[in-house]
């Protein structure tokens, strides 16, 4: 455990710690470009030059490893000389476009050169000119122009993807960032290099030109595209959301995502939403207030449940909600209500257990352990073979949907219709317009709020609980399952809730007090 | 006065054939070798204090204590990759005697406990790897190389690799690289090639005359190798002259002879009519010397590190009056701006920007303060990369400017070369 | 359809076992790929040897780009580089390339309208004793003067190969 001094602060760092890393974890300020946590060290933009006492040049912070005693500066003048003069070299040749580039307020070269305060570039003679505006498939564009040759994206599809599409040709001045004969970067974890691109090289074409970065603000959440949950940011504003990047969890994501996990956002956003109670009822659709219509829902419920008892209420679940969504909705049936006709409802069985070997996996939906984990504490365990009996049976008066957040990955939504046109009550809560309702005899949809609309905990693939907190607000009506089930309940409960604070305090007598039901 | 050691046998007809290096010899070391203890070579070429020819002058031996002891293959790199300016030693000998490296190799190989060598020979160099190509066949032939080397138990495999075009190959760890089948791009360091070089494994890269320098170090052993040159520079060293001299040749001569001697004696002196401006005494990336300093030099590490160039590889180019130092500082700033591999930031772009600095003077478009302009760029490219290309960019470009100033001064303020009747001069006015 | 011959093709496999890895196989095979190609490499080339090879496309692409060996379009039967750095230019390399240039009429980089001839100029070949210097195709011809290197070259477009 060597001990050394960071601008005269004196640390402890592990052996075999870089300077580079010891800046990290003491949160200091470093400027650097080439380095990142999740790739190998290339030691190739010189910009994290330190000066350590008793050595005759500055040395790069990424590749020197912390010895005992060591005095280390990014601070003296001889420091901030090897830095400003590596930024000088960065900037010559660079078009310093920002009023027109995407990157402008989150890039590494801007935010140096506006601390050295280095408006002009030092060279007077011509720029070396490269090219602009390379289209690397469906979703990143490159401008070789912009970029310092890092190589981080480089060595992204060297050594994460493992795609190898990207390469630095020619040498010199002359070298180039890009594909074989401009071939699309097409794999799942493309934007990645956007991420990670420190300038306006690569960019992404679902987010470019679509709002200043400055106008944005973002909120950690997690990614619900698929059973590994990776840790994201949120990108937002009052026109919703307008992108997801991965945030950095060593038990999760590492520092990466995937790019369909990143398409996720999309039904989030109000054009996309159900934001209104839609009663279909023989081909009529009349809207209504969320609550309004969760209040009818309790009423018919009562009926249905005085007239035939709780088992002619039948409840589907996708494994799309939080643990305490579950929990509310489970205790309504299990209790209140009295029936075991809950039944799961699995998306694309068959590529379940697929894997990437990287982050994607087969299981499309973000809380299937949670699911899972709540419908054996319940003992709920009817197989969807009996749903379809009971149905045939004529045996479920009413069939209450806990429907996909992400329909995409449900693609057989429209079979399921099918199966319930013969129930005579159907209610769908769901966060989006589901399409094909209208062929039900009668169908009452409820939008519920969206993952990043509510706090809730999600179990991932492998068991690890992951509880968020809401990001935004984005259909002011729409309602929990928590705030769904108490009203179903008949309880009065503040439609404007944000903390399903009730949920919370079910799941936890649920699984963590009470013995078995 | 030449002292041919290592070149002693060079202008014998079939010296090239393993017959002809056996008659004058040959491979005796290699079989006085087999039989010393491994250590006890290492030992001998430490105390020879043989420093590595191809440039950093590094001793050998020292380097191949560096080695570590974890049970690893180790490999054993020849750099052929000669590439330096001014540089044309090694081509001589591997055309000439290639059985004499053939054979300095495996007793490297021997020593340092490695089971594979590479002799990577730069790509233009077509004939003398035909030669090379030719020497390690007879010697395979002859069991010198394989299973069981001479009966000493001793495996050894050799092969030949081509390189493509890159100067920068000629730096240790882009040779590496470039042996992986990669760009010529050089590693960062540490690690260093001896602890982890190509492909992973412990790595030693040795310039073509120093592995063939080791055949006389365990012919005559280390006291005998030390009678000539001087203290911390033992040995004779091959010698490159070019440039302005009447008879540009490889000469051998103990280290510490005299550059003027070099010029003078060697070199037949400067063509009649001509005087002496300047010399580069170790390869294009060596600091100039002018005139004064380099009647004073004395070819060894030492001296010419006082004067703040370097010995290099031997390198010794000539410069008369009749050249413009701005003409000649664009050419080179030209090659190092070509032979950059882009990847350290200061050296992608400051040799680009030297070249433009330097051009722009002489398309007569240059100020005052582009003078300093080189120097201080030139300057901030030193010690701040993974390699020394940006040092030996920056080292020309300063000391041209620093011992010259006069002609580039002349250049922006008149527009045309200071000097009249240039080769230059003729091509542009 | 770019395709080696089946010696070629027998050289690459060889290649590919050689080294110690696999992609050291990229060098030599660039260099054969060319010589059967006629003295340059395309883009086709690149792909043929990736699948080949088995070796991403973006590799051998960086090899490629990053020698000045492997060249990147069309050269003469001969292929003149004719040495520009600090000995040779000293000696009359830069007029020896412009003379030869405009005694074959062709401008730097292309091909003499008959095919015969392509002119380059290079950094240092390892000749600096012979300066001036050209090396057409594999062979160096040292000591050159303007009418000595024509006269070599128009030997050599004559059958005469190796120009004397």
């Amino acid at each position: 455990m060597p001990k050394c001094t960071i601008n005269g602060k004196e640390i402890e760092v592990k052996d075999g710690t870089t300077i580079m890393e010891a800046f990290y974890q003491k949160e200091v300020p470093i400027a650097h470009y080439c380095y990142h946590p999740g790739l190998s060290i290339a030691g190739v933009c010189r910009l994290c030059m330190v000066e350590i006492e008793g050595m005759p040049r500055t040395q790069i912070a990424c590749n020197t490893k912390i010895t005992e005693g060591m005095k280390i500066s990014n601070v003296s003048d001889k420091a901030k000389d090897s830095v400003k003069w590596a930024l000088d070299f960065h900037l010559i040749n660079h078009p310093l476009d920002c009023p027109i580039c995407d990157q402008a307020g989150e890039c590494g070269l801007q935010e140096q050169y506006m601390h050295f305060g280095k408006y002009e570039p030092e060279m007077g003679q011509g720029k070396v000119k490269k090219r602009k505006v390379v289209d690397l498939g469906e979703r990143v564009v490159l401008d070789t122009e912009r970029c310092i040759l890092c190589s981080r994206c480089v060595r992204f599809t060297d050594e994460v993807s493992k795609t190898n599409e990207l390469g630095i040709f020619n040498r010199g001045d002359r070298s180039e960032v890009g594909t074989f004969q401009d071939k699309p970067l097409n794999n799942n974890y493309s934007v990645n290099t956007v991420d990670i691109c420190p300038v306006g090289a690569l960019t992404a074409k679902d987010f470019r030109f679509k709002q200043r970065v400055w106008l944005l603000k973002n909120r950690e959440s997690i990614c619900t595209g698929c059973s590994t949950g990776c840790n994201v940011n949120v990108y937002f504003n009052k026109g919703g959301v307008y992108r997801l990047k991965p945030k950095y969890n060593s038990d999760v994501n590492g520092h990466w995502m995937c790019d369909k996990g990143r398409d996720t956002y999309k039904h989030l956003n109000v054009e996309a939403r159900l934001t209104k109670g839609k009663k279909t009822e023989e081909g009529k659709t009349t809207e209504c207030d969320a609550g309004e219509l969760a209040k009818q829902t309790a009423q018919l419920i009562e009926k249905i449940k005085k007239e035939g008892g709780g088992d002619s209420i039948g409840l589907i679940v996708t494994a799309q909600y939080s643990n305490e969504e579950y929990a509310a909705m489970f205790e309504l049936f299990k209790i209140k209500l009295g029936s075991n006709n809950v039944f799961y409802w699995i998306n694309n069985q068959k590529t379940f257990e697929a894997f990437d070997g990287l982050l994607y996996r087969g299981d499309k939906n973000p809380n299937t352990k949670g699911l899972l984990r709540a419908l054996s504490k319940c003992k709920f365990d009817q197989t969807w073979d009996k749903l379809e009996e009971k149905i045939k049976a004529k045996q479920l008066k009413i069939v209450v949907v806990l429907g996909p957040e992400n329909q995409e990955v449900y693609p057989d939504i429209s079979e399921k219709l099918k199966l319930l046109n013969s129930v005579d009550n159907v209610v769908w809560l769901t966060t989006n317009q589901v399409l094909g309702t209208e062929l039900l005899k009668s169908c009452w949809q409820i939008p519920v709020k969206s993952t990043i609309e509510k706090s809730g905990t999600y179990i991932n693939f492998k068991g690890l609980e992951q509880k968020i907190k809401p990001v935004t607000n984005i259909v002011s009506g729409a309602l929990t399952l928590t705030e769904a089930a108490a009203l179903f309940a008949g309880d009065e409960i503040p439609f404007d809730s944000k903390t399903p604070v009730k949920g919370e305090r079910v799941w936890n007598e649920f699984f963590h007090h009470r013995g078995d039901l | 006065m030449e002292v041919k050691h290592l070149t002693e046998h060079y202008d014998k007809d079939g010296y090239a054939t393993i017959k002809g290096y056996q008659k004058l010899g040959g491979y005796e070391n290699l079989k006085k070798a087999l039989k010393m203890k491994p250590l006890d070579i290492i030992n001998e070429v430490k105390a020879s204090g043989l420093r590595g020819r191809g440039g950093a002058g590094f001793p050998t031996g020292v380097k191949w204590g560096f080695l570590p002891n974890n049970g690893e293959p180790r490999y054993l790199l020849c750099n052929a990759d000669e590439g330096e300016p001014g540089t044309y030693k090694d081509r001589l000998m591997m055309e000439r005697a290639p059985h004499q490296l053939i054979e300095g190799m495996i007793i490297s190989a021997f020593a340092i406990g490695s089971p594979k060598s590479y002799i990577y020979i730069r790509g233009e160099y077509f004939y003398p790897k035909s030669i090379v190509e030719k020497a390690l066949r007879e010697a395979y032939d002859n069991g010198l190389l394989g299973k069981n080397i001479l009966g000493s138990g001793f495996n050894h495999d050799m092969d030949i690799y081509s390189g493509a075009g890159a100067y920068i190959c000629g730096e240790e760890t882009g040779m590496i690289s470039s042996l992986e089948g990669k760009k010529g791009q050089p590693k960062l360091k540490p690690p260093f090639p001896a602890i982890q070089g190509y492909l992973g494994k412990p790595t030693i890269v040795n310039n073509v005359e120093t592995l063939a320098a080791v055949t006389l170090v365990i012919r005559d052993g280390a006291a005998a190798f030390r009678k000539q040159g001087t203290e911390k520079s033992p040995g004779t060293k091959l010698f490159s002259l070019s440039g302005n001299v009447v008879k540009p040749g490889n000469y051998e001569v103990p280290l510490g002879y005299k550059l003027i001697d070099l010029i003078n004696i060697e070199g037949g002196g400067l063509k009649p009519g001509r005087k002496l401006k300047a010399v580069i005494p170790g390869g294009s990336s060596a600091k100039i010397l002018n005139k004064e300093e380099s009647e004073k030099a004395t070819l060894d590490y030492e001296c010419l590190a006082q004067m703040d160039t370097m010995l290099g590889s031997g390198a010794v180019i000539v410069i008369d009056d009749t050249n413009c130092m701005v003409d000649l500082l664009g050419v080179l700033m030209h090659f190092y701006h070509h032979e950059s591999c882009g990847q350290c930031t200061p050296c992608r772009e400051g040799t680009g920007w030297l070249e433009k600095l330097v051009n722009g003077i002489k398309s007569g478009q240059g100020k005052l303060q582009d003078i300093d302009l080189i120097e201080t760029v030139a300057r901030n490219m030193c010690g701040r990369t993974i390699c020394a290309l940006s040092d030996a960019a920056a080292f020309p470009a300063m000391s041209f400017v620093l011992k010259f100033r006069d002609e580039f001064e002349f250049f922006v303020r008149e527009g045309r070369s200071k000097i009249k009747g240039t080769s230059y001069a003729k091509m542009h006015h | 359809m770019f395709k080696l011959s089946n010696k070629g093709t027998e050289f690459v496999k060889n290649e590919l076992s050689r080294y110690e890895s696999r992609r050291s196989a990229i060098l030599p095979c660039l260099t054969l790929a060319q010589e059967e190609n006629g003295g340059y490499i395309n883009a086709e080339i690149i792909s043929y040897l990736a699948h080949l090879m088995d070796i991403p496309e973006s590799q051998i692409q960086e090899v490629f780009m990053f020698y000045t060996m492997y060249n990147k379009k069309p050269v003469g039967k001969f292929h003149v580089q004719v040495c520009c750095n600090i000995s040779c230019a000293m000696n009359g390399g830069r007029e020896l390339v412009q003379h030869l240039t405009k005694e074959f009429r062709v401008n730097d980089g292309e091909v003499t309208s008959d095919g015969n001839f392509s002119f380059s100029r290079v950094e240092c070949l390892g000749a600096c004793g012979g300066a001036p210097m050209m090396q057409v195709n594999e062979e160096y011809h040292e000591n050159l003067t303007p009418e000595k290197a024509v006269h070599v070259l128009k030997n050599m477009a004559k059958g005469n190969s190796h120009g004397s």
